[in-house]
């Protein structure tokens, strides 16, 4: 079990010693679901908190930091804290794979996913019905407790953990400074089971579903606002900013490729979704944070998913695991799968 | 506003057979930037080229494309007619509509098509294209030569006579390599020292060559025409300058270790000299065998004791010795497959069964016995010798894949000495094949047969065991499909070749790489084979493919030639078509530096940096970057987007 | 009276294999049917999956990506490199309902001009049922 109160001690100690900047961990927030933290003063940490609600992924807020460092004439070196579960995990090691960060830009202080994951908010208002959610906790033995202004009730884990917590490869940190509570591994059984359903369709059903999806987007590109891996200062998929810098030249901006249109038309969406899907592969860690935050409810986790079962099964290569190993499509074996190939 | 010039050659009827020229030249006319276009019997004769001088200097053209034949024909000739009119050279670029158009396609109606999107697509490119300037740099006019074998004697004489300087390093105490511990060498049977120690004696003398025995190459950095070389030269203990050879040393010297250049035959001291004839013609205390050197510190003394010139120096410690040089040989040879893999033919547990290499010693008039062909075990001359070819060879599920090339021929030479030396002696050579393609090759191996009664049996061999004292040989005749069982005096392993220890070391360090089997691997295997993959380090020798002397010798000067190609030029040119950062958008990730083939991308400052000159512009990195961040200039992905857009739209 | 349909087909070739190959079917007039536009480029590794993507918006019934043989790469390794990136690209594209003839990568060395004439007459005997490629075509 995590102790909050160790969580809060211990973020306390790392700030009255100066070891970090700032910390950012989660805090309860207006709903179900908690908020993410900044907590820069000692006396703040008594804010933080862990519970099934912490869905965000802390690794996002990584590449503000980053650019503000390079904004800054005289920046704050010290190393940030970020409150790490499995997936954030990961995603600091893609980070470190991808030299956006040194391991020493971050002060990571681990915590075991408990009851297997955190909720999903629409899974969970589905079973509450009318009553209305005030708290929600880890229960015992892989349950999920959430007090409502109807009283107190608990549901297994299985029913109301987000969909990619019940395909999470690893629902503990693989990377840490300090680990909080114990590191409790499990296994998954159907590793990639949402993709099943759309991986049996027919070439036609599968177009009619995605074709139905992609026709919904509205191009708000919150999945990228939200992505850990998302912090290409220009986007190839949507070059809206062609000025990454004062410094970027007309001519500079004339050589660059626009290679999707802004508006939101089926086959520009399209175009968009399968950069971003390409471009996350070996890369995604599987936070589900694009399809936690689409407006429309896009099952953007299920292109990403896809692409991560292909590394795995195609070229043996698992997202996040080790930060010593080349980016996926930066390394080749000789005997990469070429049967596709005349 | 882009004034671009299309040119359509007709190459006679070979394009204008199946593609309307003149629709395709009108087509072109009206498309957004073109400000001339017109057709041409044939463009590349010189009214076709003068017509498109004329053209770019009247209508003041600042691009060209000519739809033509395929680029490789005639790119240069028409950048350098665009060059003629004062255009640069990349503001040219062609169509090929003949070889992937006119020449595949029977239709004109369809063909016509094809030949006006092909040539849409080369104005898009061209209108894109940077004027781009040749990029350059000095060159140091020196080679560095790793390897003393006789391609690393060879490639170092040849750069040397051709007024180059060369650093020679060898890693052991003496050049010559294997080719010094041959008998005699095939097909002539000319000894091999007499032939070998007169280049080595060259070597040594040579002004333009530094000699660097007892020496390893530590650290290379750099790139072509501008390597940084650290080499390490161990300790000898003995300074060749003062020593004079008298021997006394080893007189006194308490330890016996085996002996390399004898193959582990005979014992040598830890104060030794590798052969009399060796180059640099001096002692070594061999620190590793010394146990005064090594366990106590304390060296024994004796061998300073009886030098009369006071030549042993027992602080002599190890240098680093820093060279520039502008290309690399690297010619590092061949070892014999480890032995102690073959345990069915009873390698290590026979004294009698032998390696070609220690058969080699045994004939040699310099060798354990004096030239006299005696056995190890008993000293007794051998009456019936088992030649065993393909071992580790040719033997893709146990051992090594290759065919180890020399051995068909070695192992005649082999049968026939042994038959020299023991005239009522019967050799029998079991073989998969006989590969003897070479200059008198052949014949040579005939003579073994036909002269020399050498009696060659078709087939492999299962089994090599002791019974009574003699070596009980298992094997199947193919041909005959019978069993064999030959009891012989000695048997003979023709074990394959291996890339010589450290080979993969020194590639590491090198950045060059290794083929599947180990061997260094060339820039390309047929058009490329001196070549390594990167730029200005060459090959020679059994380092990248078994070899006989003849091809290590030919490849040797070839690898010469092409360092003296680059050591000759004050300045080295190179494409510019070569990746660019875009510093804006590199993050910094390092992908681009992951797959470059030629190791010309570094990070520097947090950002990608592309050597220009290790660059070959295949583009590889641009596909990698998420960002776009780097790209190869002239072919970037804006262009290949406008093509993309030309060839499909309309 | 409808024409029976030919597809565009969009070639990304290599210049050191797949382009000399194509070079050689021509000097060997060998035919094929004129459905392929070429793109020469350095190497098969260079082929980004957006080129892929563009030619589909921009409305290729078929995309070919075709580099020299494994261990043949005239830059030693990109079409390894090409290989894992474009094995994605190809799963993800029939992944969202694409026909999976309409992406297709193939190696054919300089000197299979016979094997890229047979490639090309196969891929256009493959698109040629499927019809138009509508499904990531750009709205003109």
């Amino acid at each position: 079990m995590v102790s909050i109160a160790n969580l809060q001690a211990e973020v306390k100690k790392l700030l009255q010693e100066g070891k970090i900047k700032y910390f950012i961990g989660y805090e309860k927030g207006p709903g179900l679901l908690a908020r993410p933290a900044f907590i820069r003063k000692p006396e703040d940490a008594d804010r933080l908190t862990w519970s099934p609600g912490c869905v965000h992924n802390l690794a996002r807020f990584i590449q503000d930091e980053k650019r503000r460092r390079l904004r800054e004439k005289n920046p704050d070196l010290r190393p940030i804290g970020l409150m790490v579960k499995g997936c954030d995990s990961r995603a600091i090691n893609v980070l470190l794979q991808e030299k956006y960060i040194e391991r020493q830009d971050v002060f990571l202080l681990g915590v075991s996913c408990e009851a297997l994951g955190v909720v999903d908010e629409a899974k969970l208002n589905r079973l509450l019905d009318s009553a209305r959610p005030l708290k929600v906790e880890f229960g015992e033995k892989e349950t999920v407790k959430v007090l409502t202004d109807q009283g107190e009730k608990e549901f297994p884990a299985a029913e109301v953990l987000a969909d990619r917590c019940l395909e999470c490869p690893a629902n503990f940190p693989v990377v840490a400074d300090v680990l909080l509570g114990e590191k409790i591994k499990r296994t998954v059984s159907r590793p990639y089971q949402s993709i099943a359903a759309v991986e049996k369709m027919t070439v036609e059903e599968k177009w009619q579903f995605w074709q139905e999806q992609f026709s919904r987007c509205l191009r708000c590109y919150a999945c990228r606002s939200v992505c850990p891996m998302c912090y290409c200062d220009e986007c190839v998929a949507d070059s809206i900013a062609y000025a990454v810098t004062a410094e970027t030249t007309a001519e500079e901006k004339a050589q660059r490729a626009r290679w999707v249109k802004r508006n939101p038309e089926p086959a520009e969406n399209i175009f968009y979704h399968l950069v971003r899907a390409i471009h996350l592969a070996g890369r995604c860690v599987d936070c589900g944070e694009c399809e936690r935050v689409c407006p429309v409810g896009l099952p953007l986790r299920l292109l990403n998913k896809k692409l991560e079962k292909e590394a795995k099964e195609l070229f043996g290569y698992e997202v996040g695991f080790d930060p010593n190993l080349p980016p996926l499509i930066s390394c080749f074996r000789d005997n990469d799968p070429q049967d596709f190939i005349r | 506003m882009k004034r671009t010039g299309v040119f359509v050659c007709h190459c006679g009827i070979n394009i204008a057979g199946t593609v309307d020229v003149k629709k395709v030249a009108a087509e072109l006319a009206k498309h957004p930037g073109v400000a001339h276009a017109e057709d041409y019997v044939y463009m590349c004769s010189d009214p076709g080229q003068n017509l498109i001088i004329k053209a770019i200097k009247e209508k003041n053209l600042d691009s060209v494309v000519v739809a033509c034949c395929s680029p490789n024909l005639h790119e240069t000739t028409f950048r350098n007619a665009a060059k003629l009119a004062g255009l640069n050279p990349y503001r040219c670029e062609i169509a090929n509509i003949r070889e992937q158009c006119s020449w595949v396609h029977r239709e004109m109606s369809r063909a016509t098509p094809k030949a006006i999107r092909i040539t849409r697509s080369a104005v898009e490119r061209v209108k894109r294209n940077e004027a781009l300037e040749a990029v350059s740099v000095p060159v140091t006019k020196r080679a560095l030569v790793i390897g003393g074998g006789i391609a690393g004697i060879q490639a170092a004489l040849d750069l040397g006579n051709a007024g180059y300087e060369v650093v020679l390093v060898e890693k052991s105490p003496s050049i010559g390599g294997h080719m010094s511990q041959l008998s005699e060498t095939f097909p002539t049977l000319d000894c091999s020292q007499c032939i070998l120690t007169p280049k080595m004696v060259e070597v040594s003398k040579h002004p333009k060559i530094k000699l660097m025995a007892y020496s390893e190459v530590q650290e290379v950095s750099g790139y072509v025409g501008n390597f940084k070389v650290k080499i390490l030269k161990k300790p000898t203990y003995v300074d060749p300058d003062k020593c004079t050879l008298c021997d006394e040393c080893t007189k006194v010297c308490p330890v016996v270790v085996p002996n390399e250049f004898d193959t582990g035959l005979t014992g040598r001291r830890a104060i030794y000299i590798p052969f009399p004839q060796a180059i640099p013609a001096t002692y070594t205390l061999d620190d590793k065998a010394c146990p005064g050197m090594f366990d106590t510190a304390i060296a024994c003394g004796k061998c300073a004791d009886v030098c009369k010139p006071g030549a042993i120096n027992f602080d002599m410690k190890p240098e680093i010795v820093e060279v520039d040089v502008g290309a690399i040989i690297v010619a590092t040879g061949y070892d014999l497959y480890d032995k102690a893999l073959m345990a069915e033919y009873g390698y290590g547990k026979y004294p009698d069964v032998l390696d070609g290499l220690q058969f080699e010693r045994l004939l040699s008039a310099s060798g354990p016995t004096r030239g006299r062909l005696l056995r190890p075990s008993d000293k007794k001359e051998p009456k019936e010798v088992v030649f065993i070819q393909c071992v580790g060879s040719r033997d893709p599920e146990l051992h090594w894949p290759y065919c180890s090339k020399i051995c068909c021929m070695y192992t005649a030479k082999h049968a026939m000495l042994y038959k020299h030396h023991v005239h009522d002696g019967q050799a029998y050579v079991f073989y998969i094949d006989i590969r003897s393609g070479g200059k008198n090759y052949e014949e040579f191996v005939h003579r073994a047969v036909e002269e020399d009664g050498v009696l060659y049996l078709r087939g492999k061999v299962s089994r090599v065991f002791e019974n009574n004292g003699r070596l009980i040989v298992w094997g199947v005749d193919t041909l005959t499909g019978k069993q064999v069982e030959i009891a012989a005096d000695m048997v003979v392993l023709a074990m394959a070749i291996r890339p010589s220890r450290g080979t993969e070391e020194l590639a590491k360090k090198l950045k060059i790489a290794l083929d599947k089997d180990g061997f260094l691997a060339e820039a390309h295997p047929k058009l490329r084979p001196v070549e390594s993959m990167t730029s200005g380090i060459f090959l020679a020798g059994a380092a990248q493919a078994p070899k006989d002397i003849p091809e290590a010798v030919g490849q040797a000067s070839g690898a010469a030639a092409k360092a003296i190609a680059i050591l000759s030029q004050d300045r080295l040119f190179h494409s510019p078509t070569v990746a660019r950062v875009l510093r804006n958008l590199c993050t910094g990730c390092a992908m681009c530096v992951n797959v470059c083939p030629y190791e010309a991308i570094s990070l520097k400052e947090g950002k990608a940096e592309v050597n220009e000159i290790l660059c070959e512009g295949c583009g590889t990195c641009s596909a990698t970057c998420y960002r776009n961040a780097i790209q190869v200039k002239n072919l970037t992905p804006l262009h290949v987007q406008e093509m993309i857009i030309a060839s499909l739209g309309g | 009276m409808s024409q029976e349909f030919e597809p565009k087909i969009m070639a990304f070739i290599c210049k050191w294999c797949t382009s000399a190959g194509a070079d050689l079917a021509g000097v060997s007039r060998m035919e094929y049917p004129p459905n392929v536009i070429p793109i020469q480029v350095m190497c098969s590794g260079s082929i980004s999956p957006l080129y892929v993507f563009s030619a589909l918006s921009q409305g290729a019934d078929g995309v070919l990506v075709s580099g020299c043989h494994p261990g043949d790469c005239h830059y030693m390794k990109g079409n390894y490199f090409a290989r894992r990136r474009l094995a994605l690209v190809k799963k993800l594209l029939e992944y969202i309902g694409l026909e999976p003839e309409r992406f297709q990568m193939s190696w054919v060395s300089a000197t299979e001009g016979v094997k890229f004439t047979q490639i090309i007459k196969d891929l256009v005997k493959e698109l040629k049922p499927l019809g138009p490629q509508t499904k990531l075509r750009r709205n003109p």
